[in-house]
């Protein structure tokens, strides 16, 4: 009763801030523990194996004998240095690698610009054009096995019937990294067009009809309105197929197993083939950071564009 | 998903209406048939495959090898015993199995740690934030084959190898990033005051997850389930190397070694491919229309 009549005001005050702090830091709780789970799962499945890897490859190592552990420090990227088979498979990711993003890059666009002509029987092709996308990468590489098959498979009875050749065709050295590049391209394609498709049909209809008051015409059109409307999509596809196909492994594995004499050899049957089939965890680890460092450039690309968002 | 039909407004509909809306608009019938003309040169190299596939399990051996060009058997030719070899072998029925139950646990898993984190990355904020919604999708970009070394030896030494469990778990985080991010970007379309109101009735977070997040952003949990499932069902790499008997081998491992095995049986081995194609297909059949605008949203980055 006797209670100073101005200090209830600013006892209220600080009772009010204490509550409103409670519930502040409490809230902030509950959001990192809904996260916790998450989190903890990618750190101890990918980011300690990646540190661990990394430690490895400063080791020798062999599955045969998994205590036996020897510190080598660099001698695994010495040996690397002087290894043809690495540049072999380093040369031919890079060659994969860019043939296909350029290939599937150039094939979605066009893919996208056609099937979001507002013609009948597209829809239904824009959902069937996705399947390849689905499938899986076994799959795939059975399918077209089964379709370059020598003798009986279709693309030698067609090359028979107009006088061509009949052979294995990725047994043939010339033709085993063009192909596997070519069913990376086969498989990713439609994804790249889909998107692409559906940035396209996010640009407002008004900047075509003025363009076309204006007199553009169809590659005008192309050129001044969807290009650039289209090239932030365009970025994060082209990042995203980057280093998947710098990744390349089960398709050509399955395919090829890295032959005909090393052709198809690409850094991720390398690392595959030195861990699992010649038990150099060391080796295969350093090969696999060589792989990292590379990719990291790409990495960082891709967080810098996505971040923009 | 397809765009706003310009039959609308002239009030021609069906597609003799949308195609006279075309020509009548682009004065052009050369332009449709040169967009038809591109797309069939287009599909021939992407569904001749396909189509080929699934024509060749229902031929005969004697078809299948013969080294004269058959596109369609007769019908007295077309037969079964190609499904009913692949059904009945016991082998297969094991893997198909294994498929299941890695890929749906991996699913479910995947789906609750998205959940909750998608939720905690899009309605709450603490220091960090942001920065691990960064590591998430980096993650994603690295090489497979590098983690998998100390993955192995970390399952060894756990005696997970030839277990469930540890393959549910590369297949988990091997989904992850990805499902965080696409259901993040359809938690944050849904209006926050949603669930504001919702607190201030006296529902708790999860209650409000449960109740309020998770009936709106169902198409993006479906998408998210797919893509999931997918990832989970089409993987080898780590099937390969963790599964060391028929106890655990998923399909696509399978069917791997049993190319390798029988090149002769081609009948088999297409079927059996065939019949491993067909849940990712039937999945993505259901959820298509909604990959669309994840891809639109930038969600669905990356495969």
């Amino acid at each position: 009763m006797a209670t100073p009549h101005k200090e209830q005001p600013r006892l209220q005050q600080l009772r009010q801030f204490v509550i409103e702090a409670k519930w502040f830091t409490q809230e902030t709780w509950i959001g990192i523990g809904l996260v916790v789970p998450a989190t903890l799962m990618m750190t101890v499945i990918i980011v300690y194996p990646t540190v661990r890897a990394i430690w490895i490859s400063f080791h020798s190592r062999s599955f045969l004998q998994l205590d036996q552990v020897q510190w080598v420090g660099l001698a695994n990227y010495q040996q690397l240095l002087e290894d043809p088979v690495f540049s072999q498979a380093l040369l031919q990711t890079v060659f994969l690698t860019v043939g296909a993003v350029v290939t599937m890059y150039l094939l979605g666009l066009g893919l996208a610009l056609l099937l979001k002509e507002n013609l009948p029987g597209l829809g239904p092709l824009r959902s069937i054009s996705m399947v390849s996308w689905v499938i899986p990468p076994v799959v795939i590489v059975i399918i077209w096995s089964w379709m370059l098959e020598a003798d009986y498979g279709l693309v030698n009875l067609i090359s028979q019937m107009f006088g061509g050749p009949n052979r294995s065709w990725f047994g043939t050295q010339a033709w085993a990294l063009p192909l596997v590049t070519m069913l990376r391209v086969w498989k990713d394609t439609p994804f790249v067009a889909i998107a692409l498709m559906a940035s396209m049909q996010s640009i407002p209809e008004e900047y075509y009809e003025a363009a076309e008051i204006d007199g553009a015409g169809r590659l005008q059109k192309f050129r001044h309105i969807t290009l650039p409307n289209i090239a932030y999509i365009s970025m994060i596809m082209i990042v995203i197929e980057t280093i998947a196909a710098f990744n390349s492994f089960q398709m050509i594995y399955i395919a090829t197993g890295g032959g005909p004499v090393n052709r198809t050899e690409v850094l991720g049957t390398y690392v595959y083939q030195q861990a699992f089939q010649e038990y150099a965890l060391g080796y295969a680890s350093a090969v696999g950071t060589v792989m990292l460092v590379l990719l990291t450039i790409f990495t960082v690309v891709y967080i810098k564009l996505e971040d923009t968002e | 998903m397809a765009a706003p039909s310009k039959t609308v407004q002239d009030g021609r509909t069906g597609i003799v209406g949308r195609f006279d809306a075309f020509i009548g608009e682009d004065n052009s019938i050369k332009h449709a048939l040169g967009v038809y003309g591109a797309l069939t040169l287009y599909f021939i190299w992407f569904l001749v495959p396909i189509l080929w596939l699934a024509l060749s399990t229902i031929k005969p051996g004697s078809i299948i090898q013969a080294d004269e060009l058959i596109i369609i058997p007769s019908i007295e030719q077309i037969t079964f015993a190609n499904y009913e070899m692949v059904l009945t072998n016991p082998q297969f029925q094991t893997m198909f199995f294994n498929s299941i139950v890695i890929s749906v646990s991996t699913t479910i898993l995947t789906l609750i740690a998205g959940v909750l984190g998608a939720y905690s990355l899009s309605r709450f904020s603490y220091p960090g934030r942001k920065s691990l919604l960064i590591a998430f999708m980096a993650t994603k970009m690295l090489p497979p084959a590098l983690i998998l070394i100390p993955f192995f030896i970390m399952m060894y030494t756990l005696n997970l190898v030839n277990s469930y469990t540890g393959i549910i778990l590369a297949h988990c985080v091997r989904a992850l990033p990805l499902a965080l991010w696409l259901l993040k970007g359809f938690f944050d379309d849904i209006p926050e005051a949603l669930d504001e109101a919702a607190r201030i009735d006296g529902c708790s977070h999860l209650k409000v997850l449960y109740h309020v997040i998770v009936p709106l952003a169902k198409p993006g949990i479906a998408v998210a389930a797919f893509y999931t499932f997918v990832t989970s069902w089409n993987d080898f790499l780590f099937v390969s190397i963790l599964s060391q008997g028929d106890s655990t081998r998923t399909l696509p491992f399978g069917l791997y070694l049993f190319q390798s095995a029988n090149t002769v049986n081609w009948g088999a081995t297409l079927t059996a491919a065939t019949l491993t194609a067909i849940p990712s297909i039937v999945f993505f059949a259901l959820v298509q229309k909604y990959i669309v605008k994840g891809l639109a949203s930038g969600g669905m980055h990356g495969s």
